[in-house]
């Protein structure tokens, strides 16, 4: 057991060094809602969330269903647009999707009528970076072989399991080398088992890429495996609740993780932490 | 072996290869699943037809109105072989009639394309072009068409574009429906990942919107056929003097009944083709559709 965790830290300072550094993601009082037009309400989805993501930080939001998580990165993303407050990356003010972010579909989104390939070059038929055609194909190569679906560049999304579409969603996220990393529970749909080796891979992957992750997850055990810092938040309006550090050194996956002294009471106080507001959200998703 | 490397070998586990196939030889009921549906088609028809010549020889019905089938086929091969002298008017030939009427209904099919799949474009892809348009797309496409054929012959006589119009109009409304209705229900996440990977509007368009859309225009166009192949009879029957409407109407008038069941005969199978067309056109062009059982 010693020793094991012994070469863990020991690869933790062989690895890259995942440098967490100067903030990317500045988010001051963000209030976003929706308007309901069937019953003329406007609802609130989140409420005055101040939040400082820094780079190279993988930091996991958890929270009941219907908190705003999805929200949130929404913002960062550029798909909707705060109502009161500021949501700024990189020092400047989201307005509108950009090459600097990416995000990760949790029902995977790829284009039914697109092979794997085509799906993965997607983001440079739409955003004009420039790249030569060769550096593209390069880069198409480089992520599917990153995701370790090369052979299977001529299939169809139709053809794979989930976890390979997911794969295939996380390979064009990065395709455009982006500074940030944004997924909205990407392996919710995912059996248990394919799910464990998906989160070492994107464990791998952002290692390697060093990207700045904003991850959305209802697994506590997720959150755990993979987050520099987990941040609770609370049922609608959500709130920020707090804010737990993780400090279990990388790589995490596996049975090390749960008998890491540090694990179960994390899990335990997370637990706590989320499970109030979880059975507000169950009592609210009755009315 | 480091930690990370063992997880490494851990992850390995989910690989799962689709390509790797192996040749096995069928087994006689794997046989049958395959080929069984041909063997029962086959046999069905050729006692549908037994049944039916053995009913028409016993004499329980007047051979003026039921032909035996051998009869039925016989008129077939012999109008689809010959064709008319000039000013016949009906000799038994099927051949002109039957080419009249797919030159009627491919024009028809094209008019009709070109003013439904972009007017289906439209509706979806604006709110106000939706609601200006949809009423009156409504009331048509509910309106019975051979209620206005009669408004038809008033306007344009027993011509050609009467029949054009009528199968324009039959045809036109599934193919505006579906296209506006695969517009609208584009899969919301699908346009928020172009849209955050940076696609412009006009892009939403090209590379989501019509894509998704093109299985449902082909569908409408399925329908189209036919709707426009009821048009195109109705208006056969209605007026002129060609065609295989006027056929059938005419064999009818003069007892010809093995005639008029061979044209009947023709127009299914003539139907079935070009639906089976689309079905191939759908798959070539949308094969996760079949996956997904459409």
């Amino acid at each position: 057991m010693a020793s094991e965790r012994l070469s863990m830290a020991a690869n933790r300072s062989a690895r890259p060094a995942r440098a967490i550094g100067a903030p990317v993601i500045v988010s001051k009082g963000l209030t976003i809602g929706y308007t309901l037009h069937r019953e003329r309400k406007r609802l609130t989805a989140l409420r005055d969330i101040t939040l400082t993501v820094n780079r190279g930080e993988f930091v996991v939001l958890v929270g009941p269903s219907g908190c705003g998580k999805t929200t949130f990165i929404n913002a960062v993303s550029g798909l909707v647009e705060p109502w009161e407050g500021t949501i700024e990356v990189n020092g400047k003010p989201v307005s509108g999707p950009g090459p600097d972010r990416a995000m990760v579909f949790q029902d995977y989104a790829l284009m039914p009528w697109r092979t794997v390939e085509s799906n993965v070059r997607m983001p440079f038929e739409l955003q004009k970076l420039g790249l030569s055609k060769q550096e593209m194909d390069e880069r198409v190569a480089r992520f599917l072989d990153l995701v370790n679906l090369t052979g299977f560049e001529k299939s169809y999304p139709y053809e794979l399991s989930g976890g390979m579409k997911q794969r295939v969603g996380i390979a064009r996220a990065l395709v455009s080398e982006p500074d940030i990393l944004l997924a909205d529970e990407p392996f919710a749909a995912i059996d248990a088992m394919t799910r464990e080796a998906m989160q070492s891979e994107l464990e791998r992957i952002v290692s390697e890429t060093g990207q700045t992750v904003v991850f959305i997850t209802h697994s506590i055990d997720e959150a755990i495996t993979l987050a520099d810092r987990v941040v609770v938040i609370s049922f609608r309006p959500g709130r920020i609740k707090e804010i737990v550090d993780i400090n279990i050194p990388r790589p995490r996956f596996g049975y090390d993780l749960k008998t890491h002294p540090d694990y179960g009471r994390l899990y335990d106080h997370i637990w706590r932490l989320v499970k109030d507001e979880a059975f507000q959200a169950a009592r609210g998703a009755k009315r | 072996m480091t930690a990370y490397e063992r997880n490494q070998a851990i992850g390995d586990g989910d690989e799962i290869d689709p390509g790797r196939f192996e040749d096995t030889k069928l087994t006689p009921g794997e046989v049958w699943n395959r080929y069984g549906s041909w063997v029962i088609t086959v046999v069905n028809l050729t006692v549908f037809f037994c049944i039916w010549e053995l009913f028409a020889r016993s004499g329980a019905v007047s051979p003026l109105f039921f032909p035996k089938a051998s009869s039925m086929f016989e008129a077939l091969w012999h109008g689809l072989t010959t064709t008319a002298p000039p000013g016949a008017v009906v000799s038994g030939s099927i051949r002109d009639h039957l080419l009249y009427t797919l030159r009627d209904l491919g024009i028809g099919l094209v008019i009709a394309c070109v003013i439904g799949i972009p007017a289906g474009l439209l509706m979806g892809g604006n709110r106000y072009v939706e609601k200006i348009l949809s009423p009156y797309v409504w009331a048509l496409a509910s309106l019975p068409r051979i209620a206005l054929v009669p408004l038809f012959i008033l306007f344009l006589g027993f011509s050609v574009k009467m029949q054009i119009t009528i199968i324009v109009l039959s045809a036109v409304f599934p193919i505006i429906i579906n296209s506006w209705a695969g517009v609208k229900t584009t899969d919301k996440s699908l346009l928020a990942a172009a849209r955050v990977f940076g696609a412009s509007r006009r892009e939403l368009y090209t590379k989501v919107v019509l894509p998704y859309t093109l299985p449902f225009i082909i569908s409408g166009i399925q329908q189209g056929i036919g709707r426009g192949l009821v048009g195109v009879i109705i208006a056969e029957i209605f007026g002129g003097s060609n065609g295989l409407g006027y056929l059938v109407n005419r064999s009818a008038d003069t007892f010809n009944s093995a005639l008029m069941y061979a044209v009947l005969f023709l127009l299914v199978v003539v139907s079935l083709s070009l639906v089976q067309l689309t079905r191939w056109l759908e798959a070539y062009v949308a094969p996760w559709r079949r996956v997904e059982g459409l």
